[in-house]
């Protein structure tokens, strides 16, 4: 695949923004414990516990990650945690259920879509808080965001409506609406933006869009109720909540290459910076297991606390 | 039973059509019992996906596809009211099956998206059964009525669990 210029540009801009050396963590929202847990995962072990009202589901991170936005359906509204002093720093009410989340990573804008309605959530910081600054309309239950390293375009997954809405992040209006598989849920872009893809529930699929084109090019089978997938080594790996497995694929030729067993319900997924690791939360077993993205073998599983969900952005 | 009236259907046909959203907090409970007997006997009275008769409420089993995954049942419960279930996976070496519900009246059971494992696991003349559900709470929108909501959701599949696998323990120890 040849890459148009500006997302070549956007792609070198991107390695340019990559922070320098941080201790590699996990920021874990463990509903059932209403808390956000910070994983070292080097030592492999908790290393914070922090207290988070509201069943906390989705996460994003700061364009210099030290700050994490959690959702918290059951508030409703959203937690803003110091990652570096590991305490929350704000919990801003919101209506509706917030669930999905994404941080643009060039304006620091927050996005918060609410599960119950059809609009998503803009805010930023205003003299040091954050502040509702917005809403966009999208089609019904959106759950996944995504939005374009050039931080000019939001994707948002609706589940109720089969669709995926592309947003203009600046006029923040919808411009394009995209028909997708069966109740897509997460939803994720490759490190160009130039594909996303979102795990369809009911559909058992994942599909394929071409961002540039707005327009789905494929369909990847998986296993039973896929969550999210994530990109790492020229494959994805979707989560299986009931087959409690991660289905890969090639992201070249969209073939299967492996079905991966791995905890009870799992939820989140994300590949570490340099594309060696897949981290998963399991929902039912409490762990979040650790893939090698070469071979494909769970080589660990950290214990978590309760109902981890991990929806969105996780790692640092 | 008595006879649906029009616009009873109607009201069913209605929470039907919106029953695709649930609540944004799955919830999970998990029961445990330990019966005096080997699994390969526990395992006999609970591992049959087409007999469900050691659930109490359970009046008749049917159902087709035996213990193949994607089986179906159709529970009947005392008083008439049914329960549609699929099985999702079955392991009779790990002594383990997973399944859902992929029909019920939040009357019967105040849940959505429900799915549940039972495991059994021996130890010479003891075994462990675990019996873990995972659902969100019977009303799919924000502020939930009080009958409708996480707790009570909770309560009565954790009320189901206990019962069934109570009346599991005394099914199997009566019988060695």
């Amino acid at each position: 695949m040849s890459l148009p210029r500006p997302a070549l540009a956007a792609f070198a801009a991107l390695i340019a923004l990559a922070p320098a050396a941080l201790a590699a963590e996990a920021i874990v929202t463990v509903q059932g414990s209403n808390a956000v847990e910070v994983v070292d995962l080097d030592a492999s072990r908790v290393v914070a516990t922090i207290p988070v009202p509201g069943s906390p589901a989705g996460v994003a991170l700061s364009p210099d990650r030290a700050t994490a936005y959690v959702t918290r359906p059951d508030g409703p509204g959203l937690a803003v945690i110091d990652l570096a002093a590991r305490r929350v720093t704000g919990l801003v009410p919101l209506p509706g259920g917030p669930l999905g989340i994404a941080v643009n990573p060039v304006s620091g804008a927050v996005y918060a879509a609410d599960w119950y309605a059809a609009r998503v959530f803009v805010l930023v910081t205003k003299d040091g808080a954050l502040t509702l600054d917005g809403e966009i309309a999208t089609g019904a239950s959106p759950s996944g965001i995504a939005v374009t390293p050039d931080g000019a375009t939001m994707l948002v997954a609706n589940r109720e409506d089969d669709s995926v809405s592309v947003v203009d992040a600046k006029t923040r209006r919808e411009s394009a609406r995209l028909k997708v598989g069966h109740h897509p849920f997460g939803i994720t872009l490759d490190a160009t933006g130039s594909r996303a893809y979102t795990a369809n529930v009911t559909g058992n699929d994942v599909s394929v869009i071409d961002v540039a084109a707005r327009r789905e090019i494929g369909r990847v089978k998986t296993g039973d109720r896929p969550y999210v997938v994530a990109l790492a080594g020229g494959r994805g790996f979707v989560t299986d909540q009931y087959g409690n497995t991660v289905t890969v694929f090639d992201l070249a030729t969209l073939a299967p290459v492996a079905t991966i067993d791995v905890g009870d319900h799992p939820e989140g997924i994300a590949a570490s910076s340099d594309g060696k690791r897949l981290y998963v939360a399991n929902w039912g077993s409490n762990t979040l297991s650790v893939i090698d993205a070469a071979t494909l073998a769970v080589i660990k599983d950290i214990a978590v606390g309760d109902g981890p969900r991990a929806f969105g952005d996780f790692l640092r | 039973m008595k006879v649906m009236t029009l616009a009873a259907v109607a009201a069913l046909a209605a929470v039907s059509f919106t029953a695709q959203a649930h609540g944004p907090t799955r919830q999970k409970v998990s029961e445990t019992i330990e019966i005096n007997a080997p699994a390969d006997k526990v395992w006999a009275a609970v591992g049959n996906f087409q007999d469900a008769s050691w659930i109490p409420v359970v009046e008749k089993t049917e159902g087709k596809g035996g213990n193949e995954a994607k089986a179906t049942r159709v529970l009947t419960l005392k008083g008439g009211a049914t329960v549609e279930e699929e099985l999702g996976k079955y392991d009779a070496e790990k002594k383990s099956l997973m399944y859902r519900i992929t029909k019920v009246d939040i009357k019967t059971l105040p849940v959505n998206d429900y799915s549940s494992t039972i495991e059994v696991a021996g130890d010479g003349a003891k075994t462990k059964v675990t019996w873990r559900g995972a659902f969100y709470r019977g009303y799919m929108n924000n502020d939930p009525p009080a009958d409708l909501n996480d707790e009570a959701s909770k309560k009565a599949v954790l009320g189901l669990y206990k019962a069934s696998l109570e009346n599991l323990k005394a099914k199997v120890e009566k019988g060695s």
